[in-house]
């Protein structure tokens, strides 16, 4: 009962992996191995041909990351654009027609999508999903994002203004959608045949399989034509997205109900933004991370003040902070890259 | 349930503050177990309520729905201080959860938790004095004199009064601030709780009424909402008790009511409007709706004081916290008084297993500390700023370049270049990629018309485009030096022999034109460039030499009325179209249509033109005229 005498004074309850390269990509693996560890995969950027992703081990008991002995890691031509892993531990019953074969599939995206196989003791590529049948070129992908309801499809976007949505058992297309008038930078599923994209051409959009025809626009960046970087669909509430502007400090939370105006707009970085993510087991709380070197963590009020949105908590990382993951596979560790490394913050 | 409470003290209770409209009452009993303690006997709720999650299956008066909304906040209490054991279970056992509550009948549900030394806190005090205690304002109290202040500052609770009964003491409690008044003690005693049948009089509806006197309670504007919400509930249920129990009582006080009748709806649809917004997992959405644009700004500056427990932990206590923040910056008591921690403790107990409600188990044994500090203003000064650093460089980098790099690398072998470009949709810097072949474009036709020049200009055997431009500068001047002499010329035979005819006249200019080949005709010495062009098409002219015999066949004219039809073949070359037509349009023709066709570098050339008005050419002049281009080429 007694535990007033504890201070939350700020101790560094984060933890550390230091690559001997630039850090990207990270994902989380959605299940805990038998040995309940999670794996995490961590991907270099180095603007040449030879990258690697590496799959570290997270145990969250005793609060170790390391890399796997033996290593466990594979060379990726150029910088992985995003990491994903198999999502099926979050979404088990959702589909019974697919026992779950393969729950340790490691997606990453480039040219193209890969499929890893991790194995406890080996990495094997999979699969390459290649859309262009009559020829070499593929446009290449800006990101992808797993759908968690129907684990078998992926939906990719490329700078070539198109989103592809793919069958990931039988490696073909299952559709492929104009989407944007330029670039396509990040994608996000909501439903199982529902995805929202957002482009150079500074809109948000949303794509229903069902009716290919037609999207919603349901933002457009304020000054015409501001790039608009990542999307984030609040799983917890579907209502609610947020979205990032090029060169912005920006946080731009949007209600899908309430087209084109934003229900908030997050401005307390002070550098621009690189990266967001929404709490897993909360619909009220977003993580953003950017230049500044902050990771902030939000409460959206009901009401916003007149003096706009100040964020909940902080933490200050050693450098700029270019990529954010949020799990649900434990939900209390915020994930952060900066520089050269890759750290776990507990929420 | 406590066996020292009288059996239908509820009932007593729930009579009395629902008849002076307070928000609650509670009946403080010594402790069986702890002699000289007081503790939660019983309670009757009667403010604002947040969300009734029972499906009702008969209609209940608003004496049932009451005493039943107060023991589901006694059995969610329970459920919630007791079940450790598995807080996923023990959920549906209970028809409320922490997320249904409102900030009043959060502080009702803290109350239960306490505990009160006989000569400590409010009720302790009463008891051991043995008089009354009327707290106004307890919101602003001093937590040694009310310890649940904070609490009651989070509930908008301002005025709590205490009295000694059955040897307990008998809390009750208003949202309102409501003056001292000993008679209206004396009357709830005697009406209420000493009397079996309880007997509404107008007085106290009067007491009643001033206590709704919103002018006296309401100086703050969230305050006033939600004594809007209030009154708004209570006037349903007065609505509802009064024609059975106090009709006489209440008809003087009708147009009253309907005032608050229609504040209260306006409450009601803000409150309507604000839910619209809300998610119902959150318990404090309404102290959010209410207070959360004065709160927010100053929610963690003393977060470090204010929270004890609860770390690490994000839902729905914070908004709590933010409550107790909030509170202590109104109150400018920064400093916390020791009668907080167990009220803290009780918070942070009850919210820790509600959090692991929606958390889920994992993560009740984890007790790290966070790695985030709470946020504030001042904080920012220490963010050094990346200076110099493009923004957001490596998030462009993964997104603007990278995909370039795959581009790049794509095509292994140069001459893909084309190919790749085809393929490529427009994209990136569409704006870039339309730009650079339309520049292309562009450079291919200046080639273009380059080898054209050239063709037309007595060209070097040099033929960089310095060199083509000098030598059609050059050839221009000499072109335009000779028009000159020819006008002159003309002028003067003119003048000489006014019969020589205009057919002649073109033969001659004609004729300066493949004078160097036909010297013998020419007046003019030959140009030596056009020789140079003769060299360049050497190889031409030598294969042609072969099939030059009869080559008088190859232009045939004829002429029907004005209209001339000239067929003829000669070797392709560049350029050799354009002086056809030039030669065709010297001899004073005007060009209808032109076929052509080239089979196995030889152009065969349909012309239909017309003489021009004045000038008639002979059959024979204009197949002189056209055959060099025949013979040479």
């Amino acid at each position: 009962m007694e535990n007033s005498t504890q201070e939350s004074q700020h101790q560094q309850n984060s933890i550390t992996h230091e690559a001997p390269f630039p850090l990207y990509s990270l994902a989380i693996s959605p299940s805990p191995t038998r040995s309940h560890h999670y794996r995490i995969a961590v991907g270099s950027f180095i603007e040449t041909y030879n990258n690697r992703v590496d799959i570290l081990s997270f145990d969250p008991e005793t609060l170790s990351l390391k890399p796997l002995h033996p290593s466990l890691s594979f060379d990726h031509p150029y910088p992985p654009t995003k990491l994903m892993f198999h999502p099926t531990a979050t979404t088990s019953s959702s589909s019974p027609s697919n026992p779950n074969p393969n729950p340790n599939l490691l997606a990453s995206s480039g040219d193209f999508i890969r499929l890893w196989d991790l194995r406890d003791h080996s990495i094997e590529p999979l699969c390459v999903l290649n859309n262009s049948k009559t020829s070499e070129f593929c446009a290449p992908l800006t990101s992808f994002d797993w759908n968690e309801v129907e684990p078998k499809r992926i939906g990719t976007c490329s700078i070539d203004t198109t989103c592809t949505v793919w069958d990931i058992e039988r490696c073909v297309v299952e559709t492929q959608l104009i989407a944007h008038d330029k670039e396509v930078y990040d994608i996000a599923w909501g439903e199982a045949r529902v995805f929202a994209s957002v482009s150079a051409d500074g809109s948000v959009r949303i794509f229903d399989l069902r009716d290919k025809e037609h999207s919603t626009i349901i933002y457009e960046s304020p000054q015409p034509d501001t790039p608009l970087l990542r999307l984030a669909w609040n799983k917890q509430d579907l209502r609610y997205m947020a979205t990032i502007l090029m060169d912005s400090n920006k946080v731009v939370i949007l209600d899908i109900r309430s087209p084109t105006m934003p229900v908030a707009e997050l401005e307390r970085h002070k550098g621009s933004v690189n990266a967001i993510s929404w709490a897993p087991q909360s619909c009220r709380h977003i993580c953003s991370a950017g230049d500044d070197t902050q990771a902030l963590i939000w409460e959206l009020p009901t009401v916003a003040g007149p003096n706009g949105i100040d964020p909940m908590s902080v933490y200050s990382a050693g450098s700029e902070i270019n990529q954010l993951q949020w799990s649900a596979a434990v939900p209390d560790w915020i994930a952060i890259a900066f520089s050269n490394k890759m750290q776990l913050l507990k929420v | 349930m406590e066996e020292r409470v009288p059996a239908n003290l509820k009932r007593q209770l729930a009579l009395a503050v629902r008849s002076i409209q307070w928000s609650y009452a509670i009946f403080w009993s010594i402790s069986a177990r702890q002699p000289g303690v007081l503790k939660w006997g019983d309670g009757y709720y009667n403010g604002d309520i947040k969300t009734r999650k029972t499906i009702q299956t008969m209609e209940l008066n608003a004496d049932q729905l009451g005493l039943q909304r107060s023991e589901q906040l006694r059995e969610l209490y329970e459920s919630l201080s007791a079940g450790e054991a598995s807080p996923q279970a023990r959920r549906p056992s209970v028809a409320l959860s922490p997320e249904d509550l409102s900030d009043t009948e959060w502080y009702y549900l803290v109350c239960m938790s306490f505990m009160f030394d006989i000569g400590q806190g409010l009720p302790g005090r009463t008891l051991a004095k043995g008089q009354s205690i009327w707290l106004c304002n307890a919101h602003f109290a001093d937590s040694k004199v009310f310890s649940r202040s904070l609490l009651a500052k989070s509930a908008s609770i301002q005025t709590v009064v205490c009295f000694p009964f059955l040897g307990g003491v008998i809390e009750l409690g208003v949202t309102e601030l409501v003056l001292e008044d000993p008679g209206f003690i004396q009357h709830i005693k005697t009406s209420f709780l000493e009397t079996p049948y309880p007997i509404v009089s107008k007085k106290f509806v009067a007491a009643g009424n001033t206590r709704n006197d919103r002018n006296v309670a309401c100086a703050v504007f969230d305050q006033d909402i939600l004594d809007n919400k209030l009154i708004h509930l209570g006037c349903e249920e007065l609505d509802i008790i009064s024609p059975n129990n106090s009709s006489n009582g209440f008809e003087t006080n009708l147009p009253a009511e309907d005032s608050f009748m229609v504040e209260g709806k306006n409450g009601g649809i803000s409150q309507l409007q604000s839910w619209q917004f809300m998610d119902d997992e959150f318990s404090n959405c309404v102290h959010h709706s209410i207070n959360s644009s004065d709160c927010i700004s100053q929610t963690f500056v003393d977060h470090e004081k204010a929270v004890s427990a609860p770390k690490g932990e994000l839902l729905n206590n914070h908004s709590l916290q933010d409550l107790q923040d909030c509170n202590h910056k109104k109150m400018n008591s920064l400093d916390l008084l020791s009668d907080d921690v167990h009220y803290q403790s009780v918070l942070s107990s009850l919210l820790k297993t509600s959090d692991q409600l929606i958390l889920g188990p994992q993560f009740r044994n984890c007790h790290q500390e966070t790695s985030f500090v709470s946020w504030n203003k001042r904080g920012l000064a220490h963010c050094q700023n990346p200076v110099g650093e493009t923004p957001q460089k490596l998030l462009k980098k993964a997104l603007f370049e990278v995909p370039r790099m795959h581009v790049g690398d794509l095509p292994q072998s140069p001459e893909d270049n084309g190919y790749k470009d085809g393929a490529w949709r427009p994209g990136a810097d569409e704006i870039g990629m339309n730009h650079a072949l339309a520049e292309r474009r562009r450079r291919e036709k200046l080639n273009e018309k380059f080898l054209i020049l050239r063709s037309m200009v007595p060209s070097n055997l040099k033929d960089d485009k310095v060199t083509i431009l000098d030598t059609a500068i050059e050839y221009l001047k000499e072109l335009e030096r000779r028009v000159g002499n020819l006008e002159s010329c003309k002028e003067l035979t003119e003048v000489e022999a006014k019969t020589k005819l205009k057919p002649q006249d073109t033969v001659e200019r004609t004729s300066d034109n493949y004078g160097s080949n036909k010297s013998n005709n020419s007046k003019k010495p030959p140009i030596n460039k056009r020789k140079a062009c003769d060299i360049d098409q050497m190889e031409t002219e030598i294969n042609y030499a072969v099939s030059n015999d009869g080559s008088t066949d190859n232009v045939i004219v004829s002429i029907t009325n004005k209209t001339v039809l000239i067929e003829m073949r000669c070797p392709g070359r560049e350029g050799v179209l354009l002086e056809i037509m030039d030669a065709v349009s010297k001899l004073q023709l005007d060009c209808h249509s032109v076929q052509s066709s080239t089979i196995e570098g030889i152009i065969s050339l349909t012309i239909k033109s017309r003489f021009k008005a004045s000038a008639v050419a002979s059959a024979g002049t204009i197949k002189q005229a056209l055959q060099r281009f025949t013979l040479r080429c």
